[in-house]
């Protein structure tokens, strides 16, 4: 607990600092809903119908409602938002369970406040991945029937069989350790828990017994481990970057570069949606006992390292593309120098690494909104770059013969980012109702 | 071709048999029967051999072997093992059947298994019905059926009928060209020159190995690259991964984009192959298969066909005696033995089976209006402008007001 916060002015109506209070102040989310709180959880309910419509429309007409079209002759490109969006969300997902990871492992015990919100934030995150994935299908009834039976023979070969079987694997241990930490706090919180999620509890607290919680700290302690080597190495620093970096005939995508860069894509964008979702938390429930300052100062070092790592990694792509490259690489860095829209994820970039930057040299100039602000910026940038990455990829091929194309995405595409917005922040509304979003045991120490 | 090890197709003879060398190390049977009866077993699964004609095959060589024929395939029903018979309990069986699967060779019997579960319906009753995909395959010794074609771009003139007959034949939605003709020059040429793009039918194609379910497959017959319309998802790997952007996907229905997909163009192994694909299913240039099922038409495509300067010419490459080898042969007689020919982007390392007769374009290229224009054909050239999804109700709404 860091001195700055006792000393700060209590805005609470609890006395922050016993047991006793910090555990009711974790607890008091689980009461009544606010009128907010029901404002806030209709208008995500409009959000998701106005897309489930959107994902109707395109399931009857087919994907010609988006703005894709065949690369080539066909003068577009086949991939665009919807995988854009696919590794945007699969990079905020990484976060999450890795800082819960590495607070378990390396005793990060500065983030462990807000290591439930980022487990929590993986598994939304994940689901918002997946569906990207089967909202970019074209026959997306068959996903069972077509992949299941055949995957003994694709998976030698498809990176998008790798991917599917590393994030089903990812989903389960996120799922797994999650479970297994959240048992000893339900069980102790059992009485003021809401009856109505009460199936809920049963299930996730089936054979529970109170001298378990050492076993479990001891799985879960496992758990970490095999996810913090998973993740970033064989998920966002692996197959998902192996699904474009083995390409031949697309430069912009091929190459060992995508590795490292999408694994410090993937983390820049983690660490500033934990830090806004950090911040909405306390904001919302006054928890400014709980989740300090330092909380933030922490993530917006994390961010920042890693904004820093990305920008390096693609100015190493820029340049090596600009210098003396041959003729395809090279105009993939002149399109990619001549996109408004790098230029704006450079800045955004830009910005974070700077913000970190003065904070670190001037500490009084820290602010917790404007950390927030500024890490929402660098989650934005990622999801530009990453959609123009995917675009560009296929508008400059290898086969220079082609003239090109454009793509720009329809109304459809764009409500899907409205829909996924829209499933976080249910998925939070109705875990803030259901579950301590802060362990309990933090309030203990 | 046939040394590369082929990851895109199921082992190799050689990795087969050299599996199967060293597990019967010492033992007296022999590896080079499990590794025949592995590859056929493989067929079967693909639905390109009947359990009849599988059965027939081995028979004798079985007998010779074994000195008995027990497999459930065995022409000879006195011999067949029954799995459940009232005299015979099942614990004996279990290790008699052990004992003849070690005399096929233990690679040979992992397969085999597989392709067993597959037939008894096991895994389809798991999954629910799904067509096997074909699974690629390289015969043994001799070089496998590689259908390919020579296009003679000294030929081409850029007329376009190629492009208007395949349309025609297979019925293609608006905008989508399986055969592509580029019109371009060189600095300082006065006249167009012509590349015809087609599926360069790779023996290393990355279309293959990145479809996450194998609905793009290698036809064992004659090696086309084709896609399963019954199994395909429309994630569109086969179309980021394919160098020469050969795939059409079928963004909308394709009746209302000029389109008539039947669902009929099923080839001689039941699967549907060719033709406009149906809706959410990628196509693209197929070598007219069902053509190549039929042995009167064998060797001949739709642009082939119609091509007024005899510049296509289709057929097993690796068949020095075939049409378009012969005709590569011929021209180069013609030409006192000098003939420049090149296959497109083969730096890529795919591997392609056409050959162009004439001089690759090169990265000064720049493309040009042809002698005809695809407009004169009636063909759209540009499939963006023809990909138009009907208006949303709010558009409705906000027309009529």
């Amino acid at each position: 607990m860091s001195t700055e916060v006792i000393a700060a002015p209590p805005r609470t109506d609890d006395t922050v600092g016993t047991d006793l209070s910090r555990r009711s102040a974790i607890l008091r989310p689980l009461g009544r809903p606010s009128r907010t709180y029901l404002l806030v959880f209709a208008a995500a309910l409009v959000g998701l119908i106005w897309f489930g419509q959107a994902w109707a429309f395109q399931l009857r007409h087919g994907l010609v409602v988006t703005g894709l079209s065949d690369w080539g002759t066909g003068g577009g490109v086949p991939w665009g938002l919807y995988i854009g969006s696919f590794i945007w969300w699969v990079g905020i997902a990484h976060g999450g369970i890795v800082i819960s990871a590495a607070v378990r492992l390396f005793r990060m015990d500065a983030l462990e406040p807000v290591a439930r919100l980022a487990e929590l934030l993986t598994l939304a995150a994940l689901a918002n991945a997946g569906m990207y994935i089967i909202l970019h299908l074209g026959r997306p009834e068959r996903i069972v029937t077509s992949i299941l039976p055949n995957l003994p023979q694709t998976i030698r070969t498809s990176p998008l069989a790798w991917d599917v079987t590393v994030i089903t694997l990812y989903f389960v241990l996120t799922g797994t350790y999650i479970a297994l930490t959240i048992r000893h706090d339900l069980h102790e919180a059992r009485a003021r828990l809401p009856r109505a999620f009460d199936p809920l509890y049963r299930v996730v607290l089936v054979g529970y017994r109170e001298g378990e919680r050492k076993k479990a700290d001891r799985m879960a302690f496992w758990l970490a481990l095999g996810v913090i080597v998973l993740a970033p190495l064989f998920l966002h620093g692996g197959v998902i970057p192996w699904l474009f970096a083995l390409l031949p005939g697309l430069p912009g995508w091929f190459g060992p570069v995508q590795g490292p860069q999408f694994l410090a894509a993937a983390l820049t964008s983690a660490m500033g949606a934990v830090t806004v979702l950090a911040y909405v938390f306390r904001r919302l429930y006054r928890w400014d006992g709980l989740i300090d300052d330092e909380v933030f100062r922490t993530l917006a070092r994390w961010t920042g390292l890693f904004a820093l790592l990305y920008l390096w990694l693609q100015l190493q792509q820029v340049i090596t593309g600009a210098a003396m490259a041959p003729t395809a690489p090279g105009s993939v860095a002149a399109a990619k120098l001549a996109s408004p829209l790098f230029w704006l994820a450079v800045v955004l970039l830009g910005a974070t690494i700077a913000h970190t930057g003065i904070q670190m040299l001037a500490p009084d100039l820290f602010r917790v909104g404007r950390t927030a602000g500024v890490a929402a910026l660098a989650v934005l940038a990622v999801l530009i770059d990453k959609t123009l990455f995917v675009v560009d990829g296929t508008l400059e091929p290898a086969f220079g013969l082609y003239h090109g194309g454009t793509y720009t995405p329809s109304w459809v595409e764009l409500s899907s980012i409205v829909g996924a917005f829209a499933i976080v922040v249910l998925f939070f509304l109705l875990a803030t109702k259901a579950l301590p979003l802060i362990e309990l045991e933090e309030a203990e120490t | 071709m046939g040394e590369r090890s082929n990851w895109d197709s199921g082992p190799t003879d050689d990795v087969l048999q050299d599996r199967a060398n060293a597990l019967l190390e010492g033992s007296e049977f022999d590896p080079a029967l499990g590794v025949l009866v592995a590859r056929d077993a493989q067929r079967v699964v693909a639905g390109e051999m009947s359990q009849e004609e599988f059965g027939r095959r081995y028979h004798d060589a079985y007998v010779r072997e074994f000195g008995r024929d027990e497999r459930p395939d065995s022409p000879d029903p006195e011999a067949r093992l029954e799995l459940s018979t009232d005299d015979e309990p099942s614990q004996p069986l279990v290790v008699s059947r052990r004992e003849a699967l070690a005399g096929i060779g233990g690679a040979a019997a992992g397969v085999f298994f597989l392709g067993e579960l597959w037939r008894s319906g096991g895994l389809r009753r798991l999954y629910g019905a799904v067509t096997p995909p074909a699974m690629d395959g390289v015969a043994a010794g001799a070089d496998p059926v590689q259908y390919g074609m020579v296009i003679d771009l000294q030929r081409c003139d850029g007329c376009l009928f190629c492009v208007d007959a395949c349309r025609t034949e297979n019925g293609l939605s608006d905008g989508v060209l399986w055969p592509y003709v580029f019109a371009y020059e060189e600095p300082g040429d006065e006249d167009p020159r012509f590349l015809v793009r087609v599926c360069q039918q790779c023996t290393n194609a990355p279309c293959i190995k990145v479809c996450p379910t194998g609905a793009r497959h290698r036809r064992l017959a004659d090696g086309l690259v084709l896609t399963d319309y019954d199994v395909c998802i429309g994630c569109r790997y086969c179309e980021v991964a394919c160098p020469y952007g050969v795939n059409y996907f079928q963004w909308g229905e394709p009746a209302s984009y000029g389109g008539t997909y039947t669902g009929a163009r099923r080839d001689a192994r039941g699967i549907a192959v060719d033709g406009d694909p149906p809706m959410g299913v990628m196509g693209k240039c197929s070598y007219c298969p069902l053509r190549q099922d039929d042995p009167e038409r064998r060797g001949s495509t739709a642009c082939a066909d119609a091509c007024p300067m005899n510049a296509i010419h289709v057929g097993d490459m690796n068949d020095p005696d075939s049409a378009p080898n012969r005709y590569l042969a011929e021209r180069r007689a013609e030409n006192d033995g000098y003939l420049p020919t090149f296959r497109l982007l083969e730096d890529l390392g795919t591997e392609p089976n056409v050959i162009y007769i004439g001089a690759p374009p090169s990265s000064r290229a720049e493309l040009v209006e042809g002698p005809v224009s695809y407009g004169a054909w009636g063909v759209v050239e540009d499939r963006r402008t023809v990909l138009e999804g009907p208006t949303p109700w709010f558009g409705r709404i906000g027309l009529g007001t």
